[in-house]
């Protein structure tokens, strides 16, 4: 039985790669002949790494065909996102060679770009010998592109991912029964909820418990800010009257409206609580708010509803990441490394990609095209859209500048203690913040930053 | 005169052939545990963090990670929890070993069977542990929350409660670990002789006497030992915290082995976590010198 499976599982490899390289021919030809022909890289091993999510694991299923063109072997591996980083951080900063290609992970980007441990890719974007002519870089939207670009001005990492933080009512119908709208101002969205809570046993608001990325936009919105003005001046600004203003009115949202647990809500609990209408709204993600469109496993599909995130007394400041691929400085097959992000990202792939279904494209022309804003659109709401037009509005006011500096992770776990805090009743909103800003200069101290 | 300096000769033969046998055990032994534990000390020493490789051979001011922690609030509270952590759920263990290896003490099939599932928790993996726990503790999917409810007892959720949720990981560490105790009991009690129980028996003793003045003494040092080593291990508490609670809700669940954690692999700060991590380790060794100390494992002076 094992031989029959084992022989089967050869053929079927076999198979695989022989239709890979047929079908590599037609896909890859322009990477081929910028690489200088097809197998350059017979013979070389790349390590690729990055955390598990939609995109890399289409691109785990498609490698064969990148094998097949260039020669290379890739191992490709795609841990969860903390151990990812983990990992990628105490590699990267050993300038080692472990791996070839890298996520350059949002809230490191800076840390890792900043301190050396990246290749500037501007050179091999540059090179016609290395890139295709119509690979343009200038189809990546300029608001991903940000991130990933150094204080040199040079480019370190590809993004694969834009996604904006959006609002999110899963039964909106009970809004709607209630007379109201969607909630526009950080106002409405009381009003909606006192409205709703409760109502069918719906709760009426939970969110990640990662307060750190769920809460700024908050924090922004009530005219207050993380640092003084990042990246310049990083002196954190928790204890203003203006971000314990929001840490209450976000801590009670969670208290009053939330389910029974809610602070211990992880991202793919709230996906799921969305889905199955046990929970109304929530602010998320935009990968994790399209799943509420998959007829398969979503109860909400034709309830749900889709908007920014509310504005406040200073206006509104959607949240968003981004994520791309890099080559380690310590890397020793770079131009290999680039022929594979060359491949990952290329137009061919990326259209591939949301024809498959994948939902956070960066690439300008397919968040443009038809295929993609289709299946964007759930239950009358254009996801695409939003997400659009959060991140250039994020682009515009550089609010999210806040998110990139290295000491950042530091200040996300006191903000995320400081609502935990709130929520649970340990604390008043004042005492958390200002505990908060104490403890998060004591950190930045201890890194050496100067304040 | 002659025959003893040839003895001694012979003996100090055999000592130092002993010795050469040993050695490359005792290199090895040297090699992984001294050095690792010598790299942390010096670590502690240095301002060394990942985004500034170049505190990584820095002296100027070794003391400095010492020094910041006697003044850090969150590792001083940290040190707390995990003694409230670690002494509820040791004794916890205890209570429930030592009570199911008495029930189960027997030599019929049943409580053959019954010994064999009540060791499954301690066979499964730690994060398996934690992922039930995590189930359990979710009040919309557990069973345990949903049972409550249906029975008119609804209890909200026991992990996002500052006042109960060391409580809640203490309690999934009994279930995790209780299994050890009742296991090395049992083997105790399986080896005690029948003459002093059946001579006490025929005096007319109770059962709580025979538990009390024979089967008690008897098991002392086992149970010393089982504290022992849960004591040690409750120290290095980690999957549980990290998937249940993320040592919160604030700071209620956040052990000091936990915010070591933190400050290393989330902040960078090695050389701050080599000094926590040391700081841990000399607590242990007092804790255990401690418990070694207090007699109650000494046959003797029975």
């Amino acid at each position: 039985m094992t031989y029959e499976l084992s022989t089967f599982d050869r053929r079927r490899r076999g198979l695989l790669q022989a239709g890979a390289a047929l079908g590599a021919g037609a896909l890859l030809p322009r990477l081929a002949a910028a690489q200088g022909g097809a197998k350059k890289f017979a013979g070389v091993t790349l390590n690729v790494s990055t955390f598990s999510a939609a995109y890399p694991t289409l691109l785990q299923r498609w490698l064969p065909e990148f094998e097949a063109a260039t020669g290379a072997k890739v191992n490709f591996d795609a841990p969860s996102f903390p151990v990812y980083n983990q990992r990628a951080d105490l590699e990267l900063s050993t300038k080692g060679s472990a791996y070839d290609v890298v996520n350059v992970t949002f809230i490191y980007s800076s840390r890792w770009i900043n301190s050396g441990w990246l290749t500037p890719l501007d050179d091999f974007i540059r090179n016609p010998n290395l890139t295709a002519a119509d690979w343009d870089v200038n189809d990546f939207l300029a608001g991903a592109r940000a991130p990933e670009t150094g204080r040199d001005g040079k480019l370190y990492g590809i993004p694969w991912t834009a996604e904006a933080l959006l609002t999110a009512s899963s039964r909106f119908d009970l809004v709607e029964k209630a007379g109201l709208g969607f909630p526009d101002t950080t106002d409405d969205l009381v009003k909606v909820l006192r409205a709703v809570n409760k109502k069918e046993r719906v709760a009426g608001f939970v969110a990640d418990n990662h307060y750190g990325w769920t809460f700024v936009p908050y924090l922004h919105a009530f005219g207050g800010d993380v640092f003084r003005k990042a990246p310049d001046d990083l002196f954190p600004t928790l204890d203003t009257p203006e971000a314990i203003a929001a840490g209450e009115y976000y801590a009670n949202l969670l208290k009053e409206f939330g389910p029974d647990g809610a602070i211990t809500y992880q991202p793919d609990q709230v996906t799921q609580a969305l889905k199955l209408g046990r929970v109304n709204f929530t602010d998320a993600g935009q990968l994790h708010l399209a799943q509420l469109g998959d007829p398969a496993t979503s109860k909400t599909i034709k309830t749900v509803k889709f908007g920014l995130v509310p504005k406040g007394p200073a206006g509104r400041f959607p949240g968003t990441a981004v994520h791309g691929l890099g080559i380690p400085a310590g890397s020793k097959n770079k131009e290999a490394a680039w022929a594979f992000i060359q491949w990952a990202l290329s137009k061919q792939t990326t259209g591939r990609a949301v024809a498959a279904g994948y939902g956070s494209p960066a690439r300008r022309s397919d968040i443009d095209s038809t295929a993609f804003r289709e299946k964007q659109v759930i239950n009358g709401s254009d996801l695409a859209k939003l997400s659009l037009d959060s991140i250039e509005l994020a682009a515009k006011t550089g609010h999210m500048k806040y998110r990139t500096v290295s000491v950042y992770p530091q200040v996300d776990q006191q903000l995320n203690k400081a609502i935990e805090l709130i929520a649970s009743g340990q604390l008043s909103a004042k005492q958390a913040f200002q505990q908060a800003q104490a403890n998060t200069i004591a950190e930045l101290k201890r890194s050496g930053a100067k304040l | 005169m002659a025959h003893a300096l040839s003895a001694d000769g012979w003996q100090g033969e055999r000592r130092r052939a002993f010795l050469a046998g040993l050695s490359p055990a005792l290199a090895v032994l040297l090699l992984i545990t001294l050095v690792p534990a010598a790299a942390l000390l010096v670590t502690s020493f240095t301002p060394l963090q990942l985004t500034d490789p170049s505190g990584t051979f820095r002296f100027d001011d070794p003391l400095v990670n010492y020094r910041q922690l006697l003044h850090d609030g969150r590792f001083l509270a940290s040190i707390a929890v995990q003694l409230k952590l670690s002494a509820s759920s040791v004794l916890l263990q205890l209570a429930a070993g030592l009570g199911l290896a008495l029930l189960l003490n027997g030599k019929s099939r049943v409580l053959e069977g019954a010994r064999t599932v009540f060791l499954i928790p301690m066979v499964l993996p730690p994060i398996v542990v934690a992922l039930i726990w995590k189930i359990m503790y979710t009040p919309d999917v557990s069973p345990l929350h949903r049972g409550l409810e249906a029975l008119g007892w609804p209890v909200r959720s026991l992990i996002a409660n500052p006042d109960t949720a060391l409580w809640a990981i203490s309690l999934a560490d009994t279930w995790q670990w209780f299994p050890f105790t009742m296991l090395m009991v049992l083997a105790s009690l399986q080896m005690i002789p029948d003459d002093p129980i059946e001579a006490a028996t025929l005096e007319g003793a109770s059962r709580w006497q025979l538990f009390r003045h024979i089967v008690l003494p008897y098991i002392r040092p086992v149970l010393v030992v089982c504290a022992l080593f849960r004591l040690i291990d409750s120290f290095k508490a980690f999957p549980l915290i990290y998937v249940l609670t993320n040592g919160g809700p604030g700071s209620v669940t956040e052990v000091t082995n936990f915010y070591g954690f933190i400050q290393a692999f989330n902040f960078s700060y090695w050389g701050y976590a080599s000094a926590i991590a040391t700081v841990m380790l000399v607590g242990v060794f007092l804790l255990s010198w401690l418990v070694g100390r207090l007699g109650w494992s000494d046959h003797d002076k029975r």
